[in-house]
């Protein structure tokens, strides 16, 4: 960065011309920096890089001739395409049996963004500005839900919508109204709901933490030069929190993408199939294993798109602010 | 699945392959000439046919009509006869709830052992982590069309049938069946029949009366409340046989296609819930009519609601055995610590008091001689309105049976499976 800013400038740190960064470092920053990077860097090679070149070696390896179980095949050399090529080949046209149910899961995934937006941004935006001394209670309570897992908060859904469920009974009060729908039997919107129920509080807590942060001398300000409530908001409020914003939908898009267990538990029915969905079913199926790879590589590049847009967005507006 | 021309003894990979692969990957150009240099330099790799996988020639399918004796190899005999239990643990490796709690509390107190019982949803997940060796199961409950394949990769023992003396117990035609002869590597555990469940109180018609009855599953007045096993092959067969394809494991394209289209039609008429749950969905009213096993409707009477008594349950299959038949088997697996043990519990779970204990709690019936299918009901084993769950032997010579299935076959299965599955 600071070559580009100064072209000309000599390369000699030592050059009083350009003043580099590192002489302005702390003593014993030259080994400080690496080795609190150390803990993250390794991490990121145990966990993420290690564990994305195993897929790669499935996606692209062999399969056992008798079993027809995957052989990874570690060497890009003797890498086979076969099986992410049989993928891409059949999302669309005659053979597109796959693009059924990516094109469910970008509406199910944006569908159910839009209504946890909708319900997170409000509640988030009480709590952090105008919820005054219940702050406290109110953010327990919005972290209550973390303490069940998601799996048995989805478990109870099933009980509930169950024909002779609670549900069922509520609606029919007390046997005036039919109150016989059947909830659990393959509806889109259900499978929708539950993603909104599942995934609500991933997004009003972090909209909580950076609608708390907002600077309030700037709403004053606006109040102060004459916005009315709405116009402050809408004029300060909404684009200084839109980074959240981002984040927070990115923060329950990405896992919605994968979820797969919800389809399962309130629908079961192939007609609600995501693309966790088709992962769940290829990867332990003889000989598709490397398809459940491939899927996993598109959802990772699905998420990389909006992830860079994330990036790019927040180095901006840190740019705009420095 | 198409092959690839590496197969045909070129080299094991070719640069338009690499481009391609590297293509995908997003590789940078100056990575990869670095990559066909070092390609250019170095000697063929000698990889395993990627991708397709290459059939396997020595894959022996056993069928009714060509009964298979599984060879005994040098590196992998039957233990010797006489020898001393281990002291256990002993690992089952079995689904869930298919042995009774009670047999195995018999089996611990008889040999001063531990029984560790692991289960699977399905054997597909079992293959995979019986294959991996991280845990040495000793006896694993597959159906019999797995047996070539874990033959063939050395996974089973045989077995040395002086441990095993109740063997003699069982059916006849399980003493020496058509897919191990000689009951070398096997026993048999249960039979059941594969065949239609409901429950009168949300299916007004008398299924079973119906000129088909496998079209029930179709009848989109039941939208909502259809079951089907999540079970490739036992799924894909009743279709197949509905729309009158009688052979279960045909390798003719325009079967598999009768099946495509059936399927099809099944998801838009009934939106059908794929699960293997159907034992508690049933009675629990999610599902109102399933694809079910005998087993399974006969343990559905258990998952009541309070109060809801069992008659509201129907099973149906073919009066003269004309659908699916199956049984499960024991087997030893080579990688287990106990043997010896092993076989003991192989031989106490097919003495006649156990296993009819047994079934009690599983719901499955075991194939012994001294079951009489005609008195099960008056025995309390069924209720009267699941007398239709009882497996005859009779039908085993006229049912249809579904096979192990060669490479390329099972592949192409699969695919129309998935495709259901993925909801297309």
């Amino acid at each position: 960065m600071t070559a580009a800013l100064l072209p000309d400038a000599p390369e000699s740190p030592e050059s009083p011309a350009a003043p580099s960064r590192r002489t302005r470092e702390p003593r014993g920053g030259r080994v400080l920096g690496p080795l609190l990077a150390l803990p993250g860097v390794a991490w990121l090679l145990l966990f993420f890089v290690a564990p994305l070149y195993v897929v790669l070696a499935v996606v692209f390896g062999g399969v056992d001739p008798v079993f027809r179980t995957v052989i990874p095949v570690w060497n890009p050399v003797l890498w086979s395409s076969d099986q992410p090529i049989y993928v891409l080949t059949h999302i669309v046209g005659s053979d597109g049996i796959f693009g059924p149910a990516l094109l469910r899961t970008a509406v199910y995934v944006f569908t159910a963004s839009c209504l946890c937006l909708l319900i997170a941004f409000p509640i988030a935006y009480y709590v952090a500005r105008l919820s005054g001394r219940w702050k406290g209670l109110l953010l327990t309570m919005l972290i209550a839900p973390f303490w069940i897992s998601y799996m048995m908060r989805m478990l109870a859904w099933v009980n509930l919508l169950a024909n002779d469920g609670i549900v069922n009974k509520v609606i029919s009060l007390g046997g005036i109204f039919p109150g016989d729908t059947e909830w659990l039997s393959g509806k889109s919107i259900v499978v929708i709901l539950g993603l909104v129920y599942g995934y609500v509080p991933y997004m009003i807590i972090p909209l909580f933490a950076g609608l708390d942060r907002l600077p309030t001398n700037l709403i004053e300000g606006a109040r102060d030069l004459g916005a009315n409530r709405f116009s402050a908001f809408w004029r300060v409020t909404w684009p200084m929190s839109r980074p959240v914003v981002i984040a927070s939908i990115l923060l329950t898009c990405l896992p919605m993408l994968g979820d797969y267990f919800t389809s399962d538990l309130l629908s079961g029915a192939p007609s609600t199939s995501m693309v966790g969905n088709l992962i769940n079913n290829t990867v332990l199926t003889p000989g598709q294993t490397g398809q459940a790879g491939a899927f996993v590589l598109l959802v990772l590049l699905v998420s990389l798109l909006p992830m860079v847009y994330y990036v790019r967005s927040v180095s901006r507006s840190d740019g705009a602010i420095g | 699945m198409e092959q690839s021309p590496r197969r045909a003894g070129q080299p094991a990979f070719d640069r338009r392959a690499l481009l391609r692969n590297a293509a995908l990957l997003g590789i940078s150009v100056p990575a990869l000439s670095a990559l066909l240099q070092a390609c250019a330099d170095s000697p063929t790799g000698s990889g395993k046919g990627p991708g397709g996988g290459t059939p396997t020639e020595g894959l022996k399918i056993a069928s009714p009509d060509n009964p298979v004796t599984w060879d005994i190899a040098d590196d992998n005999q039957p233990i010797a006869d006489g020898l001393q239990p281990e002291k256990g643990p002993l690992r089952v490796y079995n689904y869930a709830d298919y042995l009774g709690p009670g047999v195995i509390k018999a089996f611990e107190e008889k040999y001063g052992v531990d029984v560790k019982v692991s289960t699977f949803n399905d054997t597909d997940e079992a293959i995979t982590k019986i294959r991996t060796g991280a845990v040495p199961f000793d006896i694993y409950f597959p159906s019999y069309d797995q047996i070539g394949r874990l033959v063939t990769a050395k996974l089973i023992r045989p077995l040395n049938h002086s441990y095993i003396p109740n063997l003699t117990n069982v059916w006849e035609s399980f003493q020496s069946p058509w897919y191990d002869g000689e009951a070398r590597y096997s026993v048999p555990y249960s039979v059941y029949t594969t065949g239609v469940g409901w429950r009168t109180d949300k299916v007004s018609e008398d299924v079973a009366a119906l000129d088909n009855p496998y079209d029930a599953l179709w009848n989109s007045d039941y939208k909502g409340m259809v079951g089907i096993i999540d079970d490739w092959h036992t799924a894909m067969a009743m279709v197949a046989l509905r729309s009158g394809v009688t052979d279960v494991n045909s390798e003719n394209p325009a079967d598999l296609e009768v099946i495509q289209t059936a399927l099809t039609e099944l998801s838009a008429a009934t939106k059908p819930k794929v699960t293997v749950s159907m034992y508690n969905d049933l009675p629990a009213g999610q599902l109102g009519i399933s694809q079910m096993w005998s087993g399974d409707i006969v343990n559905a009477q258990y998952y009541l609601p309070k109060g809801q008594s069992a008659d509201i349950l129907r099973y149906w299959f073919p009066e003269d055995g004309k659908g699916l038949v199956d049984n499960d088997l024991m087997l030893v697996l080579k990688g287990g610590n106990n043997p010896v043990l092993a076989h003991l519990f192989l031989n106490h779970l097919l003495d006649e008091k156990t296993s009819l204990k047994n079934f009690g709690y599983i719901g499955y019936q075991p194939p012994q001689n001294s079951i009489d299918t005609d008195s099960l009901v008056a025995d309390g084993y069924l209720p009267e309105n699941l007398a239709t769950a009882a497996v005859r032997k009779e039908w085993f010579d006229v049912a249809y049976r579904l096979l192990e299935l060669t490479v390329d076959n099972d592949a192409a299965w699969h695919q129309v499976w998935q495709q259901f599955k993925a909801g297309a």
